[in-house]
């Protein structure tokens, strides 16, 4: 009895892991969450990605709740995405823009111009539509590495208080919003 | 890994027009840093870490890393600062908790249950035969006899 | 026309395959002598109507047929002739009837050499074979048949072989790797027609033994090749990242290890026969297992596959179906075996058995740090990461007591030992390996770490004890010459492995302590200097290839002043699918390799360089080819031939 229940071991184990195999079939291995959830905003003092004299720091985002949606212009998915968050900004969702520059390295600060780019963000607001309240600048992606930001798009819930809820990587689109952000916004409204 | 100093020691020696990408106040930071480069894991691409990885935010954990080192902090103030940062996934070390703590156990459980289960059935099996002294000593002669016989 | 004719000659060997399924099985359970007499001939079948097929993919390569979806991924019309045959394997569909060709011809040779194994086993091996035939072939034809269709509309030009897998290297690797994987599977179905029959007795585990042992040593040489391939090819001199898909393949190694020391004991001394078939089952399984996660894509690997969520599902179900039935059918036979053999504590018997368990612990730490990350995640805990720290810190614990008992455990007889001459013998090794480890690295190295000095001394363990062995078995015969007549082929066998793995832990232990390298920006003129050598960089020149073009950075390699060599270390842009690489230039030697990759073009005419200097880097593969070769050995022993008398007493292990 006891060697059969012995020899049963073996098998046992396996059933166990065809579950879990079975399961990573239909997850993806690499979605990442960034190692702030649950706690506040990293503070920062970043430029205006649109007007050097402005300078936003993160006590100037407090007070509501807000995406910060880190994109680039270089970015094909994030300029997928824009006409989405475009509808979620007209349904009143507040998104703050967090522009994550590729060419920029402080080495070569030379090779870099910041009104190409400006302009290049226009145009390509202008054609898509808009989502953004603002972009906050971070040309030397110190605040998106301490968000743990590891490219774009990426994009983040923070409440009013400022602590970070959610953290999404890759697009968001109707399926993503519906299954992960809306249930959080409203348990945040009620 | 003090083997390190010896290697500094002798690119020191040579400062001609050749530059070293990462220049470091002492050997001891050069060798952290280097650990520091093949233990954390680049997040955004397949599996690689910052040392050999060419994507963009492999290049600014590195830079970070770098800064830190030459600040004076240690590997494991690094490792937190990234863990902080980018959770446990971006270091190839798993941390200790309930969940993970099967990693070590689990081997340690089968080595001892291994020994004990040799023991047990050696015991068993070894318990009706006992080996004397005079059986070995008719082994012995045996195996002479057989060889002398071959010859 | 053609491809259709490889699709065709595929569902022609399927239908082979459930033919040598079903009649030999159904054959050996009612005693049908006719059945089962017919599953050599349907084995030799389908494994010419597979060739045929592969031989048709290697044509339509050739010759540039970009209508097929294959050829037109994975092939262009400017690759050298030997790239494009290797190109049918460098994509999914490809390899996958790759590991088809091995599958079907192993099936074919065990049809040919097992006409001394009485028909009721043969058959029911046979039998099982193809059942896995089937179950590949299914596949295949299913979901990932090379010999699809891109019409009408096709491409004129093909999209190129990945650069990365253009080298030698990827010539052999695959195809000895999947040797070595369905080797495994021949082990598993000796195994599966044992229980079959249920007579687990020391039978199977012979005619078993040699099959494994071939096979084992085909995986061993895959996993060589792809470390040295990864070294030369990825450009960072690297050679081991516990990546998921190399711990794929070092799994079934490690349970393979095990497996042939066990199959020795089963074989020679009657015990541990549950143990054994256990073994030969989970080897199989861990290839099976490997298979589904390069395939499937669960797990975030640097190796790139495409991946495709029916496939993966399709390969678990098959997963289920022969590791779940197989263990099913363990579960069921295993309370009838009865082991009689005894032995005292102090036997070979326990020393192979505390080998297992190494064996499996180093098995099952690779398996948890594979599959756990996954696990962690899909139980809602978040994302961890386990890699190169964990591994090397638990196989560095591991390898101490491994290693100690690799060295003495050949001088232990089977049954009984009597210790204190043994001991005594024991304590001057210890004492030569600790001076001659000393006297090695001190005269080498400036300073030693303990950890090294330790894993170093391990390794000169094993090779004096082993040599001390092999003096003493030699010894006591009349002569030298009469004395190494007397050895087995297996203990020649077992002399290779061992020092094998005296080389790979020295050369993994000695490199990984001792390589240094540096990232440095050089103009021409400029030199650089790491350890005893001088690097000068000469400039850069132009360089075009069939496919390609690029730069070679030219470096002067001085020592003393004096001209050691010329490195050419190339960086090469496919013109096809516009992706760069870096050809590492690598001057090899038996005590150190240095290893020069050429970087980015900074301002001017400066270039970024990583110059390595990588000392016994060389061991560790040489080890691995000491290692394979000990399981070729076999092959010439005549003990294992057709018509060979059985067994000869003599055998030491």
């Amino acid at each position: 009895m006891n060697r059969k229940l012995l020899g049963l071991v073996p098998f046992l184990i396996f059933i166990l892991l065809c579950v879990f195999l079975y399961q990573g079939l239909f997850g993806n291995p690499r979605e990442l969450q960034t190692g702030r959830l649950g706690q506040n905003m990293p503070s920062f003092t970043l430029p205006d990605l649109m007007d050097d004299s402005k300078q936003w720091q993160d006590s100037d985002l407090l007070g509501e709740v807000y995406l910060l949606n880190v994109w680039g212009t270089w970015c094909p998915t994030c300029i997928a995405e824009l006409s989405y968050l475009t509808e979620l900004r007209e349904q009143g969702v507040r998104i703050i823009g967090l522009y994550y520059e590729q060419a920029y390295d402080p080495d070569f600060g030379d090779q870099f111009d910041i009104n190409k780019l400006r302009a290049e963000v226009s145009s390509m607001l202008a054609r898509t539509g808009n989502p953004y309240q603002f972009n906050i600048l971070d040309l030397e992606r110190t605040l998106a590495l301490d968000l743990g930001v590891s490219g774009a798009p990426e994009t983040f819930l923070v409440d009013k208080q400022g602590k970070i809820l959610l953290h999404h990587t890759g697009d968001i689109n109707q399926r993503v919003w519906r299954a992960k952000f809306a249930p959080k916004l409203m348990e945040l409204t009620q | 890994m003090r083997f390190m100093i010896v290697f500094f020691l002798m690119i020191c020696g040579s400062a001609f027009a050749t530059q070293d990408k990462y220049e470091f106040a002492n050997a001891e930071r050069e060798s952290t840093f280097r650990e520091l480069t093949h233990e954390l894991r680049c997040p955004k691409c397949q599996n690689q870490n910052i040392a050999d990885s060419d994507a963009l935010v492999a290049k600014d954990l590195r830079d970070k890393v770098l800064a830190l080192v030459n600040e004076g902090k240690s590997k494991d103030e690094v490792i937190d600062y990234m863990i902080d940062r980018y959770g446990y996934f971006v270091h190839y070390q798993p941390p200790v908790t309930p969940a993970t703590i099967i990693l070590w156990v689990l081997p340690i459980f089968i080595v001892v249950a291994g020994f004990g289960f040799i023991v047990f059935r050696q015991k068993k099996a070894s318990g009706k035969q006992a080996w004397s002294e005079q059986d070995e000593q008719l082994l012995n002669k045996l195996i002479k006899q057989y060889q002398r016989r071959e010859q | 026309m053609i491809p259709e004719i490889g699709y065709f000659a595929l569902v022609l060997a399927m239908a082979l395959s459930l033919l040598l399924c079903i009649f030999p099985l159904w054959g050996a359970h009612t005693g049908n002598l006719r059945l089962m007499r017919a599953a050599p001939s349907l084995a030799v079948g389908q494994c010419i109507f597979v060739l045929f097929s592969f031989a048709i993919l290697i044509y339509i390569t050739l010759t540039d047929d970009f209508t097929v979806a294959y050829v037109a991924h994975h092939s262009s019309s400017t690759l050298p002739w030997y790239y494009k045959v290797t190109s049918t394997w460098g994509g999914h569909e490809g390899a996958i009837l790759l590991w088809l060709v091995m599958q079907s011809s192993w099936t074919a040779l065990v049809a040919l050499m097992s006409k001394s194994i009485p028909w009721i086993l043969r058959a029911r091996v046979l039998g099982v074979l193809g059942f896995l035939g089937v179950g590949f072939m299914l596949y295949t034809l299913w979901m990932s048949s090379p010999f699809e269709r891109l019409l009408p509309y096709y491409p004129v030009e093909g999209r190129d072989l990945n650069p990365l897998l253009q080298d030698p290297g990827m010539i052999i690797h695959p195809p000895l790797l999947y040797m070595g994987y369905v080797g495994l599977s021949v082990s598993f179905s000796f195994a599966i027609a044992a229980l079959l029959t249920g007579k687990l007795d020391n039978t199977w585990a012979k005619w078993s033994r040699p099959w494994t042992m071939v096979a084992w040593g085909f995986l061993t040489l895959g996993i060589t090749i792809g470390s040295w391939w990864a070294y030369s090819e990825l450009g960072w001199g690297g050679w081991w990242f516990w990546d998921p898909v190399e711990n794929a393949s070092l799994m079934p190694w490690l349970v393979a290890t095990a497996l042939l020391h066990s199959l020795a004991v089963t074989e020679k001394r009657g015990v541990f026969k549950s143990w054994t078939v256990l073994l030969a089952i989970t080897a199989f399984s861990l290839c099976l297992l490997g298979t589904f996660i390069v395939r499937s894509g669960i797990i975030v690997s640097v190796h790139a596959f495409a991946t495709d969520p029916d496939r993966g599902l399709y390969i678990l179900l098959f997963l289920a179906v022969v590791v779940g039935g197989s263990l099913a059918l363990y579960a069921a036979r295993v309370s009838q075996v009865k082991s009689e053999g005894r032995y005292q504590f102090f036997s070979r018997e326990v020393a192979l058995w505390v080998n297992n368990i190494f064996l499996v612990v180093a098995t099952l730490v690779v398996f948890l740090g594979t599959l756990l990350p996954m696990i962690h995640k899909e139980l809602g805990l978040g994302s961890i990461s386990i890699g190169v720290p964990f591994f090397n810190q638990m196989f560095a614990i591991l390898v101490v007591p491994f290693a100690l008992l690799l060295g003495v455990a050949p001088m232990l007889r089977w049954k009984q030992n009597k210790l204190p001459p043994l001991l005594r013998k024991w304590l001057v090794i210890a004492g030569a390996t600790l001076v001659i480890t000393a006297a090695w690295l001190f005269g080498s190295f400036d300073t030693v770490a303990p950890l090294t000095f330790v894993a170093t001394a391990l390794a000169v363990w094993i090779v004096l004890s082993t040599t001390v062995d092999f003096a003493q078995k030699i010894s006591t015969q009349k002569s030298l010459s009469e004395g190494l007549k007397r050895l087995g082929l297996s203990y020649w066998a077992m002399v290779s492995g061992h020092i094998g793995i005296a080389f790979v832990i020295a050369g993994v232990t000695l490199t990984s302590a001792y390589s240094v390298e540096r990232s440095v920006r050089m103009q021409p003129g400029d030199t650089a200097t790491l350890n005893e050598y001088v690097y000068r960089f000469e400039g850069v020149k132009e360089i075009v290839g069939p496919n390609y073009s690029g730069h070679a950075g030219v470096v002067t390699v001085l020592k003393n002043n004096e001209k050691v060599t010329e490195l050419l270390a190339e960086k090469r842009l496919y013109t096809i699918g516009m992706q760069f690489m870096t050809e590492a230039a690598i001057d090899d030697g038996f005590f150190r390799d240095l290893y020069l990759a050429l970087g980015e073009q900074l301002d001017g005419k400066a270039w970024s360089l990583r110059i390595y200097h990588k000392p016994y880097v060389r061991w560790m593969w040489l080890g691995g080819i000491l290692i394979a070769f000990a399981g070729f050995i076999v092959l010439a022993d005549k003990r294992y031939r057709r018509n060979a008398t059985p067994t000869n007493k003599q055998e030491v292990l």
